[in-house]
């Protein structure tokens, strides 16, 4: 009788305390520890589909898909499907071998054939972003080896390919795909909810390091949406804008990674004289003039802009590339808010105020341009009116110009536009700064015969780390470049970082995070985490 | 007419004394039409280059230097606010005259015939039947955005009530005895509508316009709040509301208290304007 009582006793006291723990802690109750939601807003939300081929995750982490190499923590190549590769001695042919018997989700084996496919594929629907010019053909060779043959030498191809994540030859069709997605990534699809989530479980059979989580759930919340999500405990990372990284919330910490995702504003260099094929107008009067481009590198105060703007999450940058990534330069680094300075470039130039509104002109022409930025983008549109009240201190008016994404590819070549794009493939300076590209990809019509040089050295070097220094020289090789000192087409300011809120029993090893591209790689890391 | 007596003494009576009605309604006329156009002219002389932001004091209570606060970018509230009711006015006044203009032309036209009435008559209910915020939208998209297009979006779509008013009166007008005179004296369609018509409809015709301003401005609000016609850095009122949603949950309260509330003053205003021209315009009850 007496241990019935006892038992009893004990029995509500367990009860009791149950209850007390899931009244007090509710988020332990209802979410198991091997789950895990994540808030991510990358830059423009919600993808419109999960297939590579469309543009899904390409530089990022594709966590359904695998791609054949990765980047690591130090930007060193790492093997993912790939076991090895070969260059051949003209440096056109490259011979990659994958890894044997890894299986897609549905239980079909991945071969070269499915490499193969996703290249040829990519090329010719035009789709995809990566720049694939150089790839001519893509052939299997044996069940484990693929060839690749471009029409030229291309230092940056293997960055190239860590940019796909590989489809299923067999099952692959081009409708269903981007909702049903089936790859050899370490997370299995398992369904989308439009505007609301997509749901991920864990693949048994990933042939790598397996996560910690069984479930991954990707919600795309946007500023305090995502704060207050994250405040109540419905999810375990949120990214979140730097301007509320200081508010603190229950059971959070924030972490920020310093990114490649640099900011700055496209200057035209040509006069306003041609058009595209489309009839959108290429050039800008004002901008085409060296001295207007380097008075405001020079008189920009990036402290201030990184401190009111970015609210300290950021880091300055003269060229567009982060000193982390191997091909910076550290001698394009200039002293900035130099307001004389920029007043004696003007003058030197022969740009005067003579009608004294505060405004220097030439000729007849007032120094002053439109500057587009994109409107949903609170923080760009604080630059370009941060931007425009620095310049006007030294006599160049700006007038900044909300903008759709749309709208703006009728203005881009032809006004000041607010851009980033970050990327660990250095063959993003050719698509910026390449003579041929002009009026394309690099859409400040920037030419210069030496910097077109360095370029074509750089892309023909015999591998990636002989590249750097061509690289460099594009930036600045002590007589011109891309640089403030040399022809400054752009005004770099700053490299944003991507700010997270985290739950504090949650380990996202920071100590392995994949440096961090336009969007961020919060996932590049994932098989690290865990809960401690 | 007893009943009017009341309802107009009323709210007034503390401040006017014993001042006949004819008195009163001209003095508040013309204070109210004082601080109306004293915001429109400072708004005027305030630059908005001049608003400048200071990143230090971003996001500061309300206080003497800032009587309405900083916002995240640390600009003064105060002058933003003035500066974006000023913009309202501007554009509720020329929205209001353009859809005036409009309003007695197509009133006027539906005198012409049998037909020229079906045309405006189908052409109202045809604009009635669109909700008016959504084709403000398209007009003003469709003419590339800006002040210009949210005017233009504006005044295509409120002559409607005026219209309305102006035919029926018209209608009225047509049936009175002296205009069959004129008629019977050979006089042109055109003769009639200017001595006969035009005369008396201009107290409804100002007074329609004014009624229209509010109607316009709360308009010109709701479209910048969605974000379509001007820029997010730009100072006009529907933008800074919507700004100060992000910011609400911040307790920054005073971003959008202190507009919103100005904009419903400005509106209640121009009412109070309306309200009174009528009663100076309308003759049974301009003496008491």
């Amino acid at each position: 009788m007496k241990k019935m009582t006892i038992f009893g006793i004990v029995l509500v006291v367990a009860i009791v305390s149950i209850m007390a723990f899931a009244i007090i802690f509710p988020e332990s109750h209802n979410k198991s520890d091997d789950s895990l939601v994540v808030s991510i807003w990358a830059y423009g939300g919600e993808p419109s589909s999960l297939n590579p081929l469309d543009g899904w995750n390409l530089e990022q982490e594709p966590l359904i898909q695998s791609t054949l190499f990765k980047r690591n923590h130090d930007m060193d190549l790492v093997n993912d499907l790939a076991e090895g590769y070969s260059v051949g001695n003209d440096g056109k042919t490259y011979i990659v071998n994958i890894k044997n018997g890894v299986k897609f989700h549905d239980g079909s084996n991945l071969t070269s054939e499915d490499v193969a496919f996703t290249y040829n594929k990519a090329i010719s629907s035009k789709k995809v972003t990566p720049d694939l010019s150089s790839l001519n053909e893509t052939t299997a060779i044996n069940n484990t080896t693929v060839q690749f043959v471009l029409n030229q030498p291309d230092s940056t191809f293997l960055s190239k390919l860590t940019i796909l994540g590989i489809v299923p030859k067999e099952s692959y069709n081009n409708e269903t795909y981007a909702t049903h997605p089936i790859g050899s990534g370490p997370f299995k699809f398992v369904q989308w909810d439009k505007g609301q989530q997509i749901i991920l479980e864990k693949n048994d059979d990933y042939y790598g390091k397996k996560p910690n989580f069984k479930k991954l759930t990707i919600v795309y919340l946007q500023g305090e949406a995502a704060l207050a999500s994250a405040s109540k405990g419905e999810v375990d990372i949120a990214e979140i804008p730097a301007e509320l990284a200081n508010r603190t919330i229950n059971n959070m910490r924030i972490q920020h990674y310093s990114s490649v995702d640099p900011r700055g504003i496209a200057l035209p260099t040509v006069p306003n004289n041609s058009k595209k094929s489309n009839g959108v107008a290429i050039g800008n009067n004002v901008t085409a003039n060296l001295a207007i481009r380097k008075a405001l590198n020079y008189g920009i105060n990036r402290e201030e802009i990184i401190k009111g703007v970015f609210y300290g999450y950021g880091t300055k940058t003269y060229d567009g590339v982060s000193t982390l990534l191997p091909w910076s330069n550290p001698d394009t680094s200039i002293k900035d808010g130099d307001i004389n300075k920029s007043i004696e470039i003007l003058n030197e130039n022969g740009w005067k105020d003579t009608d004294g509104d505060g405004v220097v002109e030439k000729d007849g022409l007032k120094a002053e341009f439109d500057l587009v930025y994109l409107a949903s983008d609170s923080q760009r549109q604080a630059m370009a009116v941060t931007v425009s009240e620095q310049a006007k201190k030294f006599g160049i008016k700006i007038n900044p110009q909300g903008k759709s994404w749309n709208e703006m590819s009728n203005f881009k070549y032809s006004n000041g536009v607010i851009l980033g794009y970050g990327s660990r493939d250095p063959g993003e300076l050719k698509l910026d700064y390449y003579s041929k590209l002009a009026g394309e990809s690099n859409i400040v019509s920037y030419s210069n015969p030496t910097v077109d040089k360095h370029i074509d050295s750089a892309i023909g070097a015999k591998n990636e780390k002989d590249s750097y220094s061509e690289w460099k020289s594009v930036l600045w090789d002590g007589s011109t470049g891309i640089s403030p000192q040399g022809d400054s087409p752009w005004v770099w300011i700053a490299c944003k970082d991507y700010v997270y809120a985290v739950r504090n029993n949650l380990d996202i090893s920071s100590g392995t995070a994949t440096v961090p591209v336009h969007g961020g790689d919060l996932f590049g890391n994932i098989y690290d985490w865990m809960r401690i | 007419m007893s009943f009017d007596k009341e309802r107009f003494k009323s709210p007034y009576s503390f401040l006017f004394g014993n001042m006949n009605l004819r008195t009163k309604t001209l003095l508040i006329i013309s204070l109210v039409g004082f601080v109306l156009l004293a915001i429109a002219i400072n708004s005027f002389f305030i630059n908005v280059d001049n608003i400048t932001t200071n990143f230090a004091i971003k996001n500061s209570q309300p206080s003497l230097q800032h009587p309405f606060g900083t916002d995240w970018m640390g600009r003064d509230m105060f002058s933003r606010t003035i500066k974006g009711l000023g913009l309202s006015i501007v554009i509720g006044g020329l929205a209001s005259i353009l859809s005036a203009i409009i309003a007695v032309f197509l009133g006027l036209s539906s005198t012409l015939g049998r037909y020229f009435d079906h045309a405006v008559n189908s052409m109202t209910d045809l604009f009635l039947s669109i909700p008016h915020i959504l084709l403000i939208i398209l007009v003003s998209i469709s003419l590339g955005g800006g002040i210009s297009g949210i005017v233009v979006g504006i005044s295509l779509t409120h002559w409607i009530p005026l219209t309305r008013v102006l035919r029926a009166e018209i209608k009225q007008i047509n049936t009175s005895t002296y205009v069959k005179l004129s008629k019977n004296f050979g006089r042109t369609k055109l003769w009639i509508a200017k001595n006969h018509l035009l005369p008396l409809l201009i107290p409804q015709i100002v007074v329609g316009t004014i009624l229209v301003f509010p109607h316009a401005i709360m308009h010109e609000a709701s479209v910048t709040f969605l974000g379509f016609g001007l820029s997010p850095h730009e100072p006009a009122i529907g933008i800074i509301l919507a700004e100060s949603m992000k910011y609400l949950s911040n307790g920054s309260w005073w971003l959008a208290f202190f507009p919103g509330l100005s904009l419903l003053i400005i509106v209640l205003l121009f009412d109070l304007i309306g309200d009174n021209l009528q009663k100076l315009l309308d003759p049974t009850q301009a003496n008491e």
